[in-house]
């Protein structure tokens, strides 16, 4: 696939910079022929187009030796200084009361949607991303909240409602058994179907590392 | 005849692991909500690509890292209030072409230019001499880039070194197409009179 999808349109108007060739054509004309992988009689027969053309063919073969040598990194050392520098600035969110109403433990959101998400991931073929809270009906900073997460789900699946189904229940489990955090309702939203890797066989419902 | 130009890797399909972990969508809502392993997923995925671009851009390794980390960390900030319009990795291209194009003005014209020294040589295994001598032109090329403006430059590099469309470059700098054309023009007429120059 190439990238020639532009309109064949004019060259820039009086550009100081074009000329005209001695055949009659502007170079910029001729260059964006070139580009666009446009012929005609003309292009094929003219010696200055040709000329012109070839200018820019060895330009070409310049920038892939460029674009050889400015290939092939290791990120692994800039990632390392961002993710210092990104620890220094966390955001864990809001803290969610954790236990009964006159405890004072609390969780962060951020790591609570950690456990939520790892939870609605243990569904073969799911994959979780946005995971939000809000103070459920009777709400109060100590009250109940309601989950909203969001997941990708698997194309084949057979049926969603069985599979929210699913996710949900995994998600109270944990928020009940791992967490303690009481949560009254979880809103799930399916926001794309995918196609699962070939032959990857889905590790992750033995709870594996994601 | 015309080169095939098809970008070595649009900015949302990295070939980096893939497979390994969720799509980039899911990772940057997911970061936008303060998971950092999230986010250093992301940059993990991304970070070699944008590299490559500010090397392209700048001609200079040390200066291109610093322009992509300091990318990077104004994207962790500024995630709480993306919306994702553009996926993650257009999104970084954008933030380091623009921070690219802020070195490049603030340079000096014809300031000092760092030598293609410590670029790695290519890995194909070619005949000394003809090694040696593409070296010299793309030495040549990197002097040549220099008398570019850095407008000129920038939309030369997207253009022709990584081979993006002229809708996506425009969109990248908040130019019109018309606008890049002309300055990819003039960019291709400096560099070609300069290596002819040197033939």
């Amino acid at each position: 696939m190439t990238t020639r999808t532009h309109p064949p349109g004019p060259p820039p108007p009086h550009d100081p910079d074009d000329e005209r060739l001695p055949c009659g054509r502007m170079l910029s004309r001729v260059w964006a022929d070139w580009e666009d992988g446009a012929t005609d009689a003309h292009t094929a027969d003219c010696p200055h187009c040709r000329e012109a053309v070839a200018d820019l063919d060895r330009l070409e073969t310049t920038v892939r030796a460029l674009r050889d040598d400015t290939a092939g990194y290791d990120a692994a050392p800039l990632t390392r200084r961002v993710m210092d520098v990104v620890r220094m600035e966390l955001r864990p969110g809001r803290p969610l009361p954790l236990g009964d109403h006159d405890e004072d433990l609390w969780v962060m959101e951020a790591a609570a949607a950690r456990t939520l998400r790892a939870a609605a991931e243990r569904v073969p073929g799911v994959r979780a991303g946005s995971c939000r809270f809000a103070p459920g009906p009777a709400g109060g900073a100590r009250g109940p909240v309601a989950v909203r997460i969001e997941v990708h789900a698997p194309l084949s699946t057979p049926d969603l409602h069985v599979l929210a189904g699913e996710v949900r229940r995994r998600v109270l489990g944990a928020a009940d058994r791992l967490l303690g955090l009481d949560v009254t309702d979880v809103d799930i939203r399916i926001t794309d179907l995918v196609e699962e890797p070939d032959g990857a066989p889905d590790g992750r419902t033995e709870g594996g590392p994601r | 005849m015309a080169v095939d130009r098809t970008p070595t890797r649009p900015p949302d399909d990295p070939p980096d692991d893939r497979l390994d972990g969720p799509d980039d969508s899911l990772l940057t809502a997911r970061a936008a909500e303060g998971d950092e392993e999230a986010f250093a997923v992301l940059v993990r995925r991304h970070a070699g690509g944008l590299i490559r671009l500010a090397h392209r851009l700048l001609g200079n390794r040390a200066e291109a890292e610093d322009a992509v980390q300091d990318a990077f960390i104004s994207a962790w900030r500024k995630l709480p209030e993306f919306r994702g319009q553009a996926g993650f990795g257009t999104w970084l291209y954008r933030i380091v072409t623009n921070r690219c194009l802020n070195v490049l003005r603030a340079r000096k014209p014809q300031g000092p230019w760092e030598a293609a020294d410590d670029m790695p040589a290519p890995e194909h295994t070619v005949a000394p001499d003809r090694i040696t001598e593409a070296r010299a032109a793309v030495r040549d090329l990197h002097e040549a880039l220099t008398g570019l403006s850095a407008e000129q430059r920038a939309c030369w590099v997207l253009r022709e070194v990584d081979g993006q469309p002229y809708e996506f470059i425009a969109d990248t700098l908040g130019i019109t197409q018309q606008a890049v054309r002309a300055r990819v023009f003039r960019a291709r007429r400096h560099l070609t009179n300069a290596l002819g120059a040197w033939r």
